[in-house]
């Protein structure tokens, strides 16, 4: 009979045995894994948004790894094409990681062209927010929130800041008035100010839809984040439904510009990093490892004061220039006074609610 | 000396360098186009530019097999059958076609307006007995070529905004602001000014193939100056009006940039709503179509037009 307490020991020696040779095999595959790229590409907006990525996390991330990262400037709507292009081709991606809207990477997510991120170490402890919704692990992941405040031109509102969205519909801004060109950011606010609920959406948007109708009448200008700026620097416009982070932008840049929360409340939403599928291995880890710093604690503080957002990371204090302001949603309490509406509600009604948008804004 | 007596050598020296160089490349290029392949040479000159279009036509094949499938919203791929559905969609919202209107209804308008300012631009600078006159309106023709379309609508933001020259101008008479920008005047306008240089290049060629002598002809007949323009030099320049109207024609009806920057977000044309459907909305089956649309209706005017007018500077022959 053979003596097992004997054997034993030779057994685990040969396990230990058999590890370290699949180690020492392995290790050119987690070597080459790890092999820096001679760059990162990053697609990133523009203006106070791209300066902000580079000083919170692109920096910082160069000076820890010496990886240099480059920023694609490229729009989000024309990557998202290219990139799903060069997935489907088996080419290799444009970009490394993706700085997106939430609701423009879920659609990513949902084609399928994004790498799964669950494994990043710094996803434990954020806040819920970072979680994307309706969408298994984390094909993307969320950094921040913001909210699409009204803005206004302080000299053109003697009384004080506006309290309520219908300032849009009043006669006296007639062709002074800013949306986004596609309605993001107001159309759950329309339904609202026309008279509706949050409640009402997606079911019932005719509120929204009537509230637009006297909008058209007011002569709205339709136009994208930099417009804005532009708008209300040449004095174009008094009122605008924009992302706070473009109006404080405007004011730190000497443009008169301030912004409040009206009584109806205002969209918050989230943007979010995602890393496409594609990439060679090293390339991918490395991405990720730019993904998992932005979501550290000093990448966070830095790039979110920076844009004036409050981050996923928990417990990092607002700027003292937004400390109080309801733009700044930090507690529950903060949220509860802002109109959230989850991804997959906005992927699925996006199309719908633009060609609404479109019917009645270009008839 | 009889006719059988052998020449004397003639005398040795060395061919000009052009020729010699010119020898050379004759040579090679029998080398490498043998007179067997002669007959191909014009398919061979034909070559590129049928290359072009070949591409060209895949990428209309593709863009015609994507109008027919739809989207699928849960994937955001085009589903594998065919299917109808966003040509339907194309006639059941009336957006679209309100926004193919206002680009067809555009381009009639460019096209009218740009002709009646580019004709006598395009006439003096033929005409012309002074030099500096002409060489001053060919450099003022020449030079918005430089600059691109994009700047150019920038440029007519400082001039027409809000607080721009013109409404400085005004404010300093004592006038209320006009609104300049962000119209579809506007629009048309800043495309009025960017056709008009395609315009008179296209018009000038007809102009200077219409001699002087025909219109002295007219006149010393008895016609005044207004009815030699209208019974000799409009019909004589048919050709050149023709070729301007469709290169007009086609450059506005697909025209992008000025409708976006001009128009302020509400006087989109066809080309934005393409753009948005494919870049905004994900939707390469409903943007196919109405870019499928758009080929076809641009193709079907200008077929007409040469079908009535014939293709003018485009064509060979006239009236073919």
């Amino acid at each position: 009979m053979t003596d097992l307490t004997r054997l034993a020991l030779p057994r685990r020696r040969f396990l230990q045995g058999s590890a370290a040779a699949a180690a020492v095999l392995a290790a050119p595959g987690i070597l080459r894994a790890q092999e820096k790229p001679a760059e990162l590409i990053v697609r990133a907006w523009g203006g106070a948004w791209g300066d902000a990525l580079k000083e919170g996390v692109g920096d910082p991330f160069t000076a820890a790894t010496g990886i240099p990262v480059r920023y694609d400037f490229t729009e989000d709507n024309e990557i998202k094409p290219k990139i799903w292009a060069a997935v489907d081709q088996g080419r290799i991606p444009p970009i490394h990681v993706n700085w997106d809207t939430t609701t423009n990477a879920t659609i990513s997510a949902l084609r399928g062209v994004t790498v799964d991120l669950s494994d990043l170490s710094n996803l434990e402890g954020l806040l819920p927010l970072a979680k994307p919704v309706g969408l298994d692990g984390y094909p993307i992941v969320n950094t921040y929130a913001y909210v699409y405040v009204c803005a206004y031109r302080p000299e053109a509102f003697p009384d004080g800041a506006p309290t309520s969205w219908n300032v849009l519909i009043d006669p006296k801004f007639r062709g002074r008035i800013a949306l986004y060109d596609d309605g993001i950011g107001f159309n759950p606010i329309s339904v609202i100010a026309g008279g509706g609920t949050v409640a009402d959406i997606p079911g019932n948007m005719q509120p929204g839809w009537d509230f637009y109708e006297k909008l058209r009448i007011n002569e709205p200008l339709l136009g994208e984040d930099a417009d804005f700026t532009n708008w209300f620097q040449n004095g174009e416009i008094d009122v605008a439904c924009t992302i706070s982070v473009n109006a404080r932008a405007a004011k730190q840049n000497g443009i008169d510009v301030a912004w409040t929360v009206p009584q109806e409340g205002c969209k918050v939403d989230t943007d979010g990093l995602w890393i496409p599928k594609g990439l060679p291995t090293n390339e991918e880890y490395w991405a990720k490892e730019f993904v998992n710093f932005a979501l550290s604690r000093e990448a966070q503080e830095k790039w979110c004061s920076a844009l004036g957002l409050p981050p996923v990371f928990p417990g990092i204090e607002p700027p003292a220039d937004l400390a109080g302001d309801p733009s700044y949603p930090t507690t529950e309490a903060d949220f509860a006074k802002l109109v959230s509406i989850p991804s997959p509600v906005l992927v699925e009604n996006q199309p719908i609610w633009f060609e609404k948008f479109n019917e009645i804004f270009q008839g | 000396m009889t006719a059988d007596a052998p020449r004397p050598p003639a005398p040795a020296h060395r061919l000009p360098l052009r020729w010699r160089v010119m020898d050379r490349i004759e040579a090679v290029a029998a080398a490498l186009w043998p007179a067997a392949f002669r007959r191909a040479t014009p398919w061979a000159f034909l070559a590129p530019a049928l290359l072009l279009v070949g591409i060209l036509l895949i990428g209309l094949g593709y863009v015609i097999s994507d109008s027919l499938h739809e989207l699928n919203p849960a994937t955001y791929r085009l589903r594998e059958e065919y299917s109808l559905g966003n040509y339907a969609a194309f006639l059941d919202r009336p957006v679209y076609l309100l926004v193919l209107w206002r680009s067809l209804l555009a381009a009639v308008l460019v096209t009218a307006i740009t002709l009646v300012f580019a004709f006598p631009y395009a006439y003096v600078m033929v005409r012309t007995r002074s030099g500096a006159l002409r060489k001053l309106l060919l450099v003022s023709l020449f030079l918005p070529f430089f600059i691109g379309q994009v700047v150019r609508a920038y440029g007519w933001l400082i001039i027409l905004g809000k607080q721009g020259l013109i409404n400085q101008a005004l404010e300093g008479l004592g006038l209320p602001a006009a609104t300049l920008i962000y119209t579809y005047p506007a629009v048309i306008f800043g495309l009025v000014q960017y056709m008009l240089p395609f315009a008179v290049l296209m018009l000038a060629p007809a102009l200077t193939a219409i001699h002087e002598e025909v219109e002295l002809a007219s006149e010393s007949l008895g016609a005044d100056w207004l009815r030699t323009f209208r019974h000799i030099v409009i019909p004589m320049a048919k050709p050149g009006l023709v070729g301007a109207s469709v290169v007009v024609f086609t450059l506005t009806l697909t025209d992008f940039a000025m409708p976006e920057i001009l128009g302020g977000g509400t006087n989109d044309f066809i080309a934005s709503t393409i753009y948005d459907m494919f870049f905004q909305l994900s939707n390469p089956g409903l943007a196919s179509a109405l870019a499928a649309v758009l080929v076809a209706v641009g193709s079907l005017i200008v077929a007409l037009v040469f079908r009535v007018a014939g293709t003018g500077t485009l064509g060979l022959r006239s009236g073919s």
